[in-house]
């Protein structure tokens, strides 16, 4: 009962994000200006003649009212109909279809590298001992900091410029899904987010490892790797598991950059075109799959955080599963 | 491993120490590493091409479709005109070999080269030359600048396989110049019956290489013609290409095109910054090819419509206190040259005045007193009965360089000093063009001045942009006349220049008409339009005489 409801609740969120998307976007690219027929007859200025365009009006209602073609545009939006691309006069869900790929690989690599850099970065500083390595430590949060506000397009360029215009090691351009080819992007993508990660992550573990149940672990006898793997790491894995959702978020809109930059095909290069050229059934089409799959990734977070942390289960099983010094705390 | 990668030969300086750290984590994947040899190598035969494009991604490849600079520039490889122009800019032939045009100018004959063929083995003959110029003028195909150009063909007669006849509505003596463009090559018409999806994919001409295959946001695949048999004016090659194959990427980023020519992933990047220009310059392995845009150069356009610009004093006040030369000569770093005219330094009859555009900053001043403009506000505006001189400018990002925006600064700082405000308004390019619609189309002119690049081969583009006409928007709101010229002289010039077959004739009109314009103070010219190559491990790459787009045929790797 509870599980549906909880499903049910996700659907609801799925059906308002693609009412938001339709509406807000709709809007958005009019009040930007410029002509959607346009679009259509190859691009603003292109000085198509007036029966051309009158065709194109008519052919995709452009001459209704306004209200008209939002109610048009919501009505097909909230079924699923992409319909074609203005510019592109292909099937928006091909296009999509096509560029989803990439950005998924892009995101996810992102997501993994953020998260072995964060926990390499936050057992480290746990780990400290000594005055140097202390020092060493104090030099990480300050770099931790530094990550996570450092701009995708400036982080990028200078990987381009650096490692691959000068040095030559990995391409400059990124064509396919190879490890290779996607190194210096998800790198570009994934040092903000593990800024962000690692700053929580530390945090989490050093609240844990000073914790009641960590050092009665300890007085059993446990080694510090032992108590740092199977207790302190769970409590420091919650928060950012929940950050986790937003993170993936974060990627994808560094995703347009690092696209751009290394010529990447994606859905973020897709929607960087189709703004530009007003072309509302694509824009519509790429914001939608990109507001949905951070829907389902929030959903993913949710579900992994019960897995981790049985406190958040039912109550009952909560007491028969969890080990016994957690339920202390 | 890791040692050894700090071992490898590095082109360019080493990389910042800070970078150490990072290429630990790197080295482990970049196994494979570039095997291009640097230094100067033999040319061989064969081999794919790298072309990496700044240039937006065209949603068709079919530049009869729209018809726009990305269009032209890959249809180049694949496409081919009826007429050439050599780099004088005199018409050759190529498609078409003879030409005649009756004395009324109302009636053309072009002969057609024998025994071509299109590379799906459809024969070019007069029927073919039919079948195109009707699918410019089909409303369907939504073509602009090859409709534009072929407006005046009120009927194609196919006399025989080789000969077609033109009949016009009125005289253009703009016809072969608007012939040898990209926009209006020849395709096969059995290409064009498979419909505009199919065509737009992979159009089927008489080129060098074919469309193999397209993956969006990636690269166009082209491959050799085989039996290419159609040079054109300015090529050496009279058989197939050398290269066998062509990637034509799209990489939006100047810096990552930069830096894939640096490390060897492209041969050929175009659009590049002035500061790779100049790093190319300085010698090395990279070549440098300056191919100017034939047609108007960039300029900034002064609305003389609307207040203040309604009034010749204060269009030329701004002109003599705008002081562009140092901006140019420190911003583009040498790699443009100031133009005093209308046309590109590539057009013959291009007329030039440096006289009308020096720095003068006491005669724009007493001009600005004279034009009534004698006030100053709290801020040091100028400003008459309550109103201040204010010059909106708005910049599309998308066609406009960072070091043309910074130039724009430059203005905006210079100006300054006689009293205007100069508003720069970045906008992207649809919002641009909103930005400067008529307001009986939603627009709202919202303009006093205003840089709009123009590509047309030949000096009729005068007319597209200052003849009276071309004030009338389109139906989607835009107007090429953007200095909102309207001078019945004017408009008389123009019309009989379009009209005469006569090049003597023609090119004192011209002469004339550029002269109007340029001391009616309706323009600020600033320099060629800018289309800069650059190579690496190639050589023979050639830029054509029309649109200045480069061909393949001649080029070989080097080893």
């Amino acid at each position: 009962m509870t599980v549906l409801r909880w499903l049910l609740g996700r659907l609801a969120a799925a059906a308002l994000v693609a009412w938001v998307v339709a509406t807000v976007v709709f809007f958005a690219l009019r009040a930007a200006g410029g002509d959607p027929s346009e679009a259509i007859l190859g691009g603003p200025g292109s000085q198509a003649s007036e029966e051309a365009m009158a065709r194109v009006r008519a052919e995709y209602a452009l001459d209704e009212p306004l209200v008209v073609q939002y109610l048009l545009q919501l009505a097909r939006t909230v079924t699923f109909q992409l319909g074609d691309s203005y510019a592109r006069r292909r099937p928006v869900a091909e296009l999509v279809g096509d560029q989803l790929g990439g950005t998924l690989a892009l995101a996810a690599l992102g997501l993994l590298l953020a998260w072995l850099l964060a926990l390499a970065v936050a057992t480290a500083a746990v780990r400290a001992r000594g005055r140097v390595a202390r020092r060493a430590v104090g030099l990480l949060r300050a770099g931790e900091v530094v990550a996570s506000v450092t701009p995708h397009f400036w982080l990028g360029a200078v990987l381009i410029a650096v490692v691959a215009g000068g040095a030559g090691w990995l391409p400059a351009t990124s064509s396919d899904n190879s490890l290779r080819s996607l190194l210096l992007p998800a790198v570009t993508l994934a040092v903000p987010v593990a800024g962000f990660l690692g700053q929580v992550m530390r945090d989490g573990l050093e609240e844990a490892h000073t914790a009641p149940f960590a050092t009665t672990a300890r007085t059993r006898g446990a080694s510090e790797g032992w108590v740092l793997w199977r207790h302190s790491l769970r409590h420091a894995a919650l928060p950012a598991i929940a950050l986790s959702g937003w993170a993936f978020g974060s990627l994808l809109s560094g995703a347009v950059v690092a696209e751009t930059l290394f010529g990447r095909p994606g859905l973020g290069r897709l929607l960087v075109d189709a703004t530009h050229s007003r072309d509302v059934p694509l824009v519509i089409g790429v914001v939608l799959v990109i507001a949905l799959g951070y829907v389902a990734v929030m959903t993913v977070a949710d579900v992994l955080e019960r897995v981790v942390d049985p406190r958040l289960r039912v109550r009952v099983e909560a007491v028969r599963t969890a080990p016994a010094g957690e339920v202390v705390a | 491993m890791v040692t050894r990668l700090f071992d490898l030969p590095t082109r360019r300086g080493r990389t910042a120490a800070g970078a150490a750290a990072l290429t630990l984590a790197l080295a482990a994947c970049s196994g494979g590493g570039d095997d291009t040899a640097s230094g100067e190598g033999e040319p061989v035969d064969g081999g794919t091409l790298v072309y990496a494009t700044g240039d937006a991604e065209p949603t068709c490849l079919d530049p009869h479709v729209g018809g726009n600079y990305p269009q032209a520039l890959i249809s180049t490889q694949y496409l081919e005109p009826l007429v050439g122009r050599d780099a004088d800019g005199e018409i050759q032939p190529w498609l078409a070999t003879d030409w005649t045009v009756r004395d009324d100018g109302l009636t053309w004959d072009l002969t057609l080269a024998e025994g071509i063929t299109f590379t799906d083995g459809t024969p070019l003959d007069a029927e073919a030359v039919k079948v195109n110029i009707e699918h410019l003028q089909d409303p369907d195909t939504a073509s602009s600048t090859g409709w534009l150009a072929v407006q005046k063909i009120a009927e194609v007669e196919p006399v025989d396989e080789t000969h077609v006849r033109l009949h016009l509505s009125e005289p253009d003596s703009a016809l072969l110049e608007s012939l040898s463009m990209q926009w209006t090559a020849m395709q096969s018409p059995a290409g064009i019956a498979r419909g505009m999806e199919e065509n737009c994919a992979a159009p089927i001409g008489t080129g060098p290489f074919v469309v193999a295959g397209w993956v969006p946001q990636q690269h166009v695949i082209l491959e050799r013609n085989e039996d290419y048999a159609t040079p054109g004016p300015q090529t050496e090659n009279d058989g197939p290409a050398h290269l066998e194959r062509i990637e034509w990427r799209f990489l939006p980023d100047p810096a990552t095109r930069w830096a894939a020519l640096q490390s060897g992933e492209v041969h050929v990047i175009d659009n590049p910054e002035p500061e790779a220009i100049v790093a190319a310059e300085a010698g090395g392995e990279i070549t440098h090819i300056d191919a100017p845009r034939p047609g108007s150069v960039n300029r900034i356009e002064l609305n003389s419509a609307q207040a203040p610009f309604d009034d010749v004093r204060v269009r030329q006040a701004f002109v003599h206190s705008a002081d562009v030369d140092p901006g140019i000569e420190t911003l583009y770093q040498g790699v443009a040259t100031r133009s005093h005219s209308p046309l590109s330094s590539v057009e013959p009859m291009a007329y030039s005045d440096p006289t009308l555009f020096t720095t003068d900053l006491e005669e724009a001043e007493r001009l600005l007193d004279e034009a009534g403009w004698s006030q100053v506000d709290d801020e040091g505006y100028r400003v008459r009965d309550g109103e201040r001189l204010t010059v909106r400018l708005p910049v599309s990002t998308n066609q406009s360089v960072a070091a043309e925006q910074a130039l724009f600064e430059q203005i905006q700082a210079n100006t300054r000093r006689v009293g205007f405000e100069v508003v720069l308004t970045p906008l992207d390019l649809s919002a641009w063009y909103g930005a400067l619609a008529a307001p009986e189309d939603g627009g709202k002119n919202d303009y006093e001045a205003v840089s709009a690049p123009y590509t047309k081969v030949g000096p009729d583009v005068l007319r597209i942009l200052y003849h009276s006409d071309s004030t009338v928007p389109a139906p989607s709101g835009y107007f090429a006349n953007l200095s909102q010229v309207t001078d019945p002289e004017l408009d008389a010039l123009l019309d009989e220049a379009a009209r005469s077959t006569d090049p003597e004739r023609r090119a004192e009109l011209y002469t004339e008409v550029q002269k109007r314009v340029l001391e009616g103070y309706y323009i600020l010219p600033l320099y060629d339009q800018q289309n800069h190559f650059l190579a690496r491990g190639v050589t023979d790459v050639r830029t054509l005489g029309t649109v200045s787009t480069p061909t393949f045929v001649d080029a070989r790797l080097t080893s």
